[in-house]
């Protein structure tokens, strides 16, 4: 294995989209909780099935190119999610379903609060795995054996 | 990820000040005259709120406008009083202590709200940073 593909092989680069996913959506359901109580606000949201869903051909599409779980990974781009080399930008389309309180508001906590739940899962769940990997090239490096 | 804690922080600010517009509105319950010592009923106060930022960039909530409502004034059967009109009535703040009271639990329910997305967001950037350890 070339150095360089040190940071593009097996599972670090779906993990880096997964982290940068998990960081954007925050931002989302923040301000959605930030609005809690705005009147006419409606919340919005980037469905996370659809990213996975984006992530899974992507992977799908680099072993039909390289052979392998390695090299770069290319998301499709999609309205709401556009990503290049390293950033990912969300633009949250899909309002929130819920009723329609008497300020014309959709909010919903038990919902919010699921999604946030959700999400810092994913990124620990992101995070924690990347720092496994990490810990494997060190001892790699080190000339050691677990 | 900093963008979130702005985020959270701009609804902390903003259900904060709602709290004070409220506890203005009952310690002003019965205030009949202004600070110059005239007579001029003190108007119910409310706070507007609206998204800031754009869909696309979203910077959490703002308070537009602190509107007070002329026609928040009831009438009351006050015979005694220097400014009663013909019929012994005077204008007072038609203030209901209830409704204040209401919309106060919701304002620290919504700050609470904001308090557990912002310690969630901490949490994230805590595990980010065990990335560089």
């Amino acid at each position: 294995m070339l150095i360089n593909d040190l940071s593009t092989s097996g599972a670090l680069p779906t993990l880096e989209k997964m982290f940068l996913f998990a960081g954007q959506r925050q931002r989302i359901i923040t301000n959605n909780i930030a609005n809690i109580d705005t009147p006419n606000y409606r919340g919005t949201d980037v469905d996370p099935r659809a990213f996975q869903k984006m992530l899974g051909e992507a992977i799908d599409e680099r072993r039909e190119r390289t052979g392998g779980a390695f090299g770069e990974l290319n998301l499709r781009q999609t309205r709401q999610i556009k990503s290049n080399r390293s950033q990912l930008q969300l633009n949250p389309q899909t309002p929130t379903p819920g009723v329609l309180a008497h300020d014309r508001n959709s909010r919903d906590l038990e919902h919010l609060m699921q999604q946030l739940v959700e999400n810092s899962s994913t990124f620990r769940l992101a995070s924690d795995l990347m720092r496994k990997n990490q810990n494997q090239l060190k001892l790699a490096i080190a000339q050691r054996v677990m | 990820m900093y963008g979130s804690l702005d985020i959270s922080t701009s609804g902390m600010i903003a259900q904060r000040t709602r709290m004070a517009v409220i506890a203005n509105n009952l310690a002003n319950v019965n205030t009949l005259e202004n600070s110059k010592g005239d007579y001029e009923p003190y108007l119910r106060r409310a706070a507007m709120f609206a998204p800031a930022g754009s869909p696309n960039d979203p910077q959490g909530v703002q308070v537009m406008d602190i509107q007070s409502n002329p026609n928040a004034l009831r009438p009351a059967y006050r015979p005694d009083h220097p400014n009663a009109d013909a019929d012994g009535n005077i204008l007072v703040p038609d203030i209901d202590t209830t409704t204040e009271w209401v919309n106060g639990l919701e304002a620290s329910r919504a700050y609470e709200a904001n308090v557990v997305a912002a310690e969630a967001t901490k949490s994230m950037m805590a595990q980010a940073l065990r990335l560089l350890a």
